[in-house]
């Protein structure tokens, strides 16, 4: 990603809206698929930031923490659901010109970076 | 100049000369038309209606791909599966948000809705992956080379020019998303 000025402290945990996060309903906590953010050198740090905020609900310290998870290690899970579901999320990522995949959780596609989950894509109703 | 997107009272608001105005609008219609779905002339019309594509394939152009990307790393079947289903519309969701941005062109004083500044940031951000590829760059090196272009001056040779094109565009996104990410303060 490009470097962008420094984003603002975090005061606003979990008080957005995600008007189309779609995981909110899902508790299970190995559902089998994972939407991966990958970094390219074009995307803004900024941009990709908004794009998690505004599109999952995420909290902006959240959504930071994903997008330099993506900047650092070359790419990061940020939601985990049915393939249905990561596949709209995909579609969606795609619109917003941010490179995305899915993959099955335990599929051993063998990416770099972490495999683990740290978002669970859940879209925080403000 | 170019004044940066700004947020206040009104809403997203930015400024732009005529020049910069027309340049914006010939790079979004050369991203429109890189988008533009082919007409197939065998085409099911009830398959095109709800935007199937069974014809569909990979794009071949590195930009194209990069602005229509296979939803899977290591299974180009599946991907291709994926694309039959998705990628018409993908295109024209992302035509719509490019021709929306080069409609606010028509004025020098540019005032966004919340949606017209999604539909602007996505519209740069594809402007941006298109200019990138054309400039070939890969890392983070490449493209902190292209970022030391910044005098016009030295706009010497195609490469150089398209460089200082795309800074251009990469402040006036940094610029917008600001604004878009302290709208999103206010109102939280």
């Amino acid at each position: 990603m490009t470097l962008s000025v420094a984003l603002g402290p975090d005061t606003q945990e979990g008080t957005r809206t995600g008007t189309e996060a779609s995981t909110d309903s899902l508790t299970a906590p190995d559902i089998p698929w994972n939407l991966v953010i990958w970094n390219d050198p074009v995307n803004l740090m900024s941009y990709v930031s908004y794009v998690f905020q505004s599109y999952f609900g995420f909290s902006e310290s959240k959504a930071n923490k994903l997008m330099m998870e993506v900047h650092k290690k070359g790419r990061s899970i940020v939601a985990h659901g049915s393939k249905e579901q990561v596949e709209r999320h995909a579609v969606a990522m795609h619109g917003f010109g941010l490179w995305a995949t899915v993959e099955k959780a335990t599929g051993g596609q063998g990416g770099s970076g972490k495999t683990g989950g740290s978002g669970q894509g859940k879209g925080k109703r403000g | 100049m170019a004044k940066a997107f700004k947020y206040g009272l009104k809403g997203i608001t930015g400024f732009l000369e005529p020049a910069e105005r027309e340049l914006l609008r010939s790079l979004i219609h050369d991203v429109i038309s890189m988008l533009q779905p082919e007409e197939r002339t065998h085409q099911d019309p009830l398959a095109a209606m709800i935007g199937l594509d069974m014809d569909v394939q990979e794009p071949t152009d590195r930009a194209v791909r990069r602005l229509l990307p296979n939803v899977m790393k290591n299974d180009d079947g599946a991907s291709l599966e994926f694309r039959q289903l998705t990628e018409r519309s993908l295109r024209e969701t992302k035509i719509g948000a490019l021709r929306a941005a080069a409609l606010d062109l028509d004025k020098d004083e540019i005032l966004l809705t919340p949606e017209g500044a999604r539909h602007w940031s996505m519209a740069l951000n594809d402007v941006r992956l298109v200019l990138a590829e054309r400039l070939d760059i890969r890392d983070e090196e490449d493209a902190e080379h292209v970022h030391l272009m910044q005098d016009w001056s030295q706009a010497e040779d195609v490469e150089s020019y398209l460089a200082l094109v795309y800074n251009f565009a990469t402040w006036l996104q940094e610029s917008l998303v600001q604004a878009m990410l302290q709208s999103l303060d206010t109102r939280a």
